[in-house]
């Protein structure tokens, strides 16, 4: 019998190929132009051209099979560890401070266990993601209480508290706050707060813009650098040699880019944009393949937001959907964000492009997001698959 | 399991029940969920399209700024270090090619305009204009329009030694800023226009042509290096350097001081008939001459008519007038270049003519076919087929023997030993000989040849005949001088080669390049034999004009008729070896149309490297050995060319001084009378022993047979009438007759013109570079 229901279940499932094909092109997309933005300054470092590209394909494997154990499990297990996940991955910040964590490139941001180098804010972003679609699917209504909206706002206030004074990393800080966000925002049926919290954040970031130019002009672009950073973002040719350096470099690359780019591996700008295979790899991208390698890039992410969103729509329940819409959450933040950096629209921020920049942990969590993602995609049935 | 474990808590719901209560629960909570995603999504997606009208912005509007802005930091911040393209050294380490550092001046006007000195940029101009004579008013104006430039190269190419003032002065005065330079190799080529085909040229783009610069490219060039600058976190910048690697370097077996005398009296002979016949052309149309080790393959000298020199060789006014240059097209200019730049000694062909009459009587002493016994009557002429095929003296040499054939180039005694061996015997040998395969000489543009040779199944009786002369079939100088080189040296024939060793930039040997024998055309015998009747040619028969003075050689003439076949226009060449019993060089000239009336004369050839031989000899360690007449001693005094044994005074050039000190080598001496060997100790003729063992006869044997009446008008009888059996022979075996008739009509008329030939040389029209080949009458001597 319970064969048989089995069997029927699975006829009946559907599961997102075209997600999992987005993500598959996507990686090995990202590990190709990792080579080609990387092996000019892994050749200088490390005397291997290939330095880059060994360590992403080695996490990229790591986080494929982690992405099947995602899909394999049933996603309502994690329901159940929620909480404990959500106390893990701070756990793992704390472990920034202990001998486990080290500096490097200036920044205590990795754990080192053994061989691995591990980025705890990206542990974070999943942990917190399962922690509030657990939390908020259990409240059901309640959600619409003002007391629930504050406790996730203290819930997600703790670890965003943690990155900025442990790790000083504002930017991982932004997107586990902006992931909060999201998760918060699709489940409470209100908009009012949600547009008035938007225009007030606006307005705090226009204030922060003001005050960052008086103090520039005052201290002659001396202040502490995320000032700097905005006075940069605002005028990039002045501080070509100092603080805008790496933006404005990365504009040279698109520009010099053109409509169809270089070709793959022509890029100039990759030997002179300090480690261009991270935050700033779209720029290389749009230099060698152009602005139409760019915006092929951007509709593949597109294209992944979307079904996302079409798997949130048709999830078979509230603690599904939410787990879904955390993880298109995750994705959209850090695309728009990073891509709006490159090229200049917004100040910048350390956030790196999902899958193609280089950074291990990232990869083997965003895989395991995908996996969760595939995995409540199975328990849409065919007949609902509609409903989107 | 998970599944279980909930059913403990709470009771186990029908599937329809779960699933109404699902969906309950999905309406509700989606209800508003849908909105929102779609909300967030279409912000997104907002947020997207945006983004790409922002990069399509930067790469439209600001696209060329950026590039320009990318291309200028490149160059400096990150700069190419350029490689040192390897040297080209002769066997005595001369340099034939090197690379010499010279510097780019770049501008960098930011720096002046920035400079806190007020005086920097009047002191920078008053710099520039004393140390490199630049006008300055135009930089000033540069500087005033492009405060910030940081790139811009004001002079090209500058050497060292102007540069080193400049840099001094820089120290010592520190109002002198934003110049720099940039370091770039420039190819120099000390010898000029000697030996420019072999060596061939290369720009600044370290890209060779022709020549060695062509063929070993790869192993010259090296790679370049990079200073970059390279920023750190805190934006700080830092330079690295990864060094170039230099280029290897390519020594030959090329001498310059046996370049030089070939060169000079190539020289000589062209500008010596330069307007001669035809008015306003040079002396020839081509000419080329190859010295060549036989024991090696190694090329000792090779030069080539017309040359260039190498430090200018887009320039064509040697060749000519500026009004006939600025009338040529782009392509036109090319197409002539191209001609002064290809090297005749390998990239062109032409009809051996009577040289080959030494490898048809080699394949036929060394295939058995013939005894070296025979003898032949020439009547003048002979018929192959219903065709008349005339020899050179058409009165006819009478009675020959096989040394007398070689040494008269009687076409009509070739003719029936060609009947003789046969066309396979024939054509085997001839490739065995290399005719028609490439040499794979190591030089780039060697001509191929298979298209131009006779297979023996397509031949019939006439192309036999003429081909036992060397006419009907194409082959190069350098195909030519190899196969002649196994026929004196025992038989072994080397791959031709040029560069000995390759060096690595520091000097270390990186490979040694050694003779490669490639196969055995005769053997050591038959070898032994050829060198006889060889030697026979230049002591008593056409070849006697380019024995040197003192001197014993081997050699053979060779005449041949070129396309069309109007009497007019011949190729004469000219190849011979030195000393008769052990040769250590062999020498081929070839001249292709001379500007005489009268062409037909391979004295022509023979004057040249009579001359060659004479200074060249000496230089090589080779001795004279015959007594010298008044006359020739008077000669050689007048061309300062006598050494310390003859007159005791060293009128050497200093090269060979050296060489002058060393003992002697044990010479053999010749009976100037008889030509035989002469025992040093008694002075009396002696029989020789060679080394392999095997006794050979000796020249004054040869002599004797020769003188023996009786003993040839034996042969005669032994073998009938010699046209008679030739003829018998011939029209019994050829069942081409029609194609005989053709050949007798003179109707046709195969064209081995070069230009159809699938060769990889450049197809330029070189001056002589059509070379075709027709059966009409050949004309050999």
């Amino acid at each position: 019998m319970a064969e048989r229901r089995k069997k029927k279940v699975k006829a009946e499932n559907f599961f997102d190929f075209t997600l999992l094909f987005t993500v598959l092109f996507l990686i090995l997309f990202g590990l190709v132009v990792l080579y080609s933005v990387s092996s000019y300054e892994a050749n200088i470092k490390f005397g291997d051209g290939m330095h880059y590209l060994k360590n992403q394909s080695k996490a990229t494997v790591l986080g494929l099979v982690a992405m099947v154990f995602a899909v394999v499990i049933d996603y309502h297990i994690w329901e159940r560890f929620a909480f404990a996940a959500y106390v893990f991955s701070l756990g793992t910040i704390f472990l920034i401070l202990t001998p486990l964590g080290r500096e490097f490139n200036g920044a205590r941001r990795w754990i080192f266990i053994g061989p691995l180098s591990i980025q705890p804010a990206e542990i974070v972003k999943v942990g917190l993601i399962i922690f509030l679609a657990a939390l908020i699917a259990k409240m059901g209504k309640g959600i619409k209480t003002g007391s629930a909206f504050w406790t996730i706002l203290g819930i997600t206030a703790v670890p965003c508290f943690l990155l900025l004074v442990i790790t000083r990393n504002l930017s991982s800080a932004l997107i586990v706050a902006g992931i909060a966000a999201v998760i918060l925002f699709m489940a409470d049926p209100s908009y009012l707060k949600y547009i008035l919290s938007a225009v007030a954040v606006a307005f705090i970031a226009l204030l922060l813009v003001m005050n960052a130019l008086s103090k520039s002009e005052k201290m002659e672009g001396k202040g502490d650098f995320r000032q700097a950073r905005v006075v940069a973002w605002l005028h990039p040719e002045e501080f070509e040699e100092e603080s805008s350096f790496q933006t404005i470099q990365g504009l040279y690359a698109i520009g010099s880019g053109g409509m169809f780019g270089k070709g793959l591996g022509e890029s100039i700008q990759k030997m002179k944009l300090p480690e261009a295979q991270n935050d700033m790899v779209f720029s290389i991208i749009c230099e060698e393949l152009g602005a139409f390698g760019g915006i092929c890039v951007i509709a593949l992410f597109a294209l992944l937001i979307y079904r996302c969103m079409l798997i949130a729509i048709n999830a078979p329940d509230a603690f599904g959907a939410l787990l879904v819409v955390g993880v298109m959450g995750h994705f959209a933040l850090q695309v728009v964000l990073n891509i709006a950096v490159v090229t200049n629209t917004i100040p910048n921020t350390g956030v790196t492009l999902p899958f193609i920049s280089y950074g291990g942990t990232s990869v083997v969590f965003l895989l395991c997001e995908i996996g969760i993602v595939l995995n409540v995609s199975m328990r849409i049935r065919k007949q609902e698959q509609l409903a989107g | 399991m998970s599944k279980k474990k909930r059913g403990k808590r709470r009771p186990p719901l029908t599937r329809e029940e779960r699933l109404r209560k699902e969906h309950r629960e999905r309406r509700k909570l989606f209800r508003s969920m849908k909105e929102k995603l779609f909300w967030f999504v279409g912000i997104v997606f907002i947020a997207f399209v945006l983004l790409g009208f922002r990069i399509v912005y930067i790469s439209k509007e600001k696209g060329d700024e950026y590039t320009k802005q990318v291309l200028l930091h490149q160059q400096y911040d990150s700069r190419t270090l350029p490689f040192k393209r390897g040297e080209i050294l002769d066997a005595g380490e001369n340099k034939l090619a090197y690379s010499e550092k010279v510097y780019n001046l770049i501008l960098d006007a930011n720096e002046i305009n920035s400079s806190k000195k007020e005086d920097a940029l009047s002191e920078t101009m008053k710099a520039l204009s004393t140390y490199f004579q630049i006008d300055t008013t135009e930089v000033a104006a540069f500087i005033k329009d492009n405060p910030h430039s940081m790139y811009r190269v004001i002079k090209k190419r500058i050497s060292y030694d102007i540069v080193e003032p400049f840099l001094q002065a820089k120290e010592e005065n520190k109002s002198i800023c934003g110049i720099w330079f940039e370091e770039e190799y420039k190819r120099k080529y000390p010898c000029g226009t000697m030996a420019s085909a072999l060596i061939g040229f290369s720009g600044t783009d370290n890209n060779g042509q022709c020549g060695l610069e062509k063929y070993y490219d790869d192993t010259l060039n090296g790679s370049n290096g990079r200073e970059y600058g390279y920023f750190t976190e805190e934006s700080t910048l830092e330079r690295t350097t990864i060094p170039a690697r230099d280029g290897d370097t390519l020594v030959t077996s090329l001498d310059i001081n046996l370049q030089n005398i070939v060169e000079k009296y190539m020289d000589g002979f062209v500008a010596a008939h330069r307007g001669e016949y035809r008015e306003g052309e040079d002396g020839v149309k081509n000419m080329g001459i190859i010295m060549m080790n036989p024991k090696t393959g190694e090329i000792l000298a090779m030069a080539d008519y017309p040359n260039f020199d190498l430090n200018d060789p887009y320039d064509m006014t040697k060749f000519l007038s500026q009004g006939e240059i600025d009338a040529m097209d782009e392509e036109a200019r090319l197409d002539y270049l191209n001609g002064i730049w290809r090297n005749f000694c390998i990239s062109d062909t032409y009809e051996p003519g009577s040289v080959a009459k030494s490898m048809t009587i080699a394949a036929g002493l060394d295939s058995g076919a013939l005894a070296g016994t025979e003898s032949f009557f020439c009547g003048g002429k002979l018929t192959v087929s219903g065709h008349e095929i005339k020899c050179h003296k058409h009165s006819g040499h009478g009675m020959v023997n096989l040394s007398q054939a070689l040494e008269q180039s009687c076409n009509v005694a070739l003719m029936q030993i060609g009947e003789m061996e046969g066309k396979d015997t024939l054509m085997k040998y001839l490739y065995n000989f290399n005719m028609g395969l490439k040499t794979n000489i190591d030089l780039s543009g060697e001509a191929r040849t298979d298209s131009l040779v006779y297979k023996p199944e397509n031949m019939v009786a006439s192309d036999l005949a003429i081909s036992t002369f060397g006419q009907g079939y194409n082959v190069s100088m350098i195909q030519m001088v190899s196969a002649f080189c196994s026929i004196v040296n025992g038989g072994k024939y080397y791959q031709p080669h040029l560069v000995t060793e390759i060096r690595d930039s520091a000097g270390t040997t990186l490979k040694k390049i050694e003779p490669r024998m490639l196969k055995q055309t005769i053997s050591a015998t038959t070898s032994d034999t050829m060198r006889e009747y060889l030697t026979n040619v230049c002591l008593k028969g056409t070849g006697k004009t380019a024995v040197p003075a003192g001197y014993v050689i081997g050699g053979k003439t060779g005449t041949a008729e070129r396309q069309p076949r109007d009497g007019i226009n011949y190729v004469m060449s000219f190849m011979g070896f030195a000393p008769v019993d052990d040769p250590q060089v062999v020498i081929y000239c070839v001249i292709d149309r001379p500007n005489v009336e009268d062409q037909p004369h391979s004295t022509l050839a023979q004057d040249v490297v009579k001359d060659i031989l004479t200074e060249a000899l000496p230089y090589l360690h080779i001795y004279r050995t015959e007594e010298l007449t008044e006359e020739q001693i008077r000669e050689l005094e007048e061309k300062n060319l006598l050494s310390v044994s003859e007159n005791g005074v060293n009128k050497q050039d200093t090269e060979t001084t050296e060489d002058a000190q060393e003992p002697a080598e044990p010479v053999n001496q010749y009976d100037p009378e008889t030509g035989a060997l002469i025992d040093p100790s008694t002075g009396l003729p002696v029989q020789t022993e060679e080394d392999d063992g095997t006794p050979s006869s000796d020249l004054g044997g040869l002599i004797g047979i020769e003188n023996d009446p009786a003993k040839a008008l034996d042969d005669d009888s032994r073998i009938g009438p010699p046209n008679a059996s030739g003829l018998g022979g011939s029209s019994g075996g050829n069942s081409g007759i029609g194609a005989g008739a053709a050949v007798g009509a003179g109707d046709l008329d195969v064209d081995y013109q070069q230009d159809n030939s699938p060769s990889d040389t450049q197809q330029a029209p070189s001056p002589g570079g059509e070379t075709t080949v027709d059966f009409g009458a050949g004309v050999g001597f």
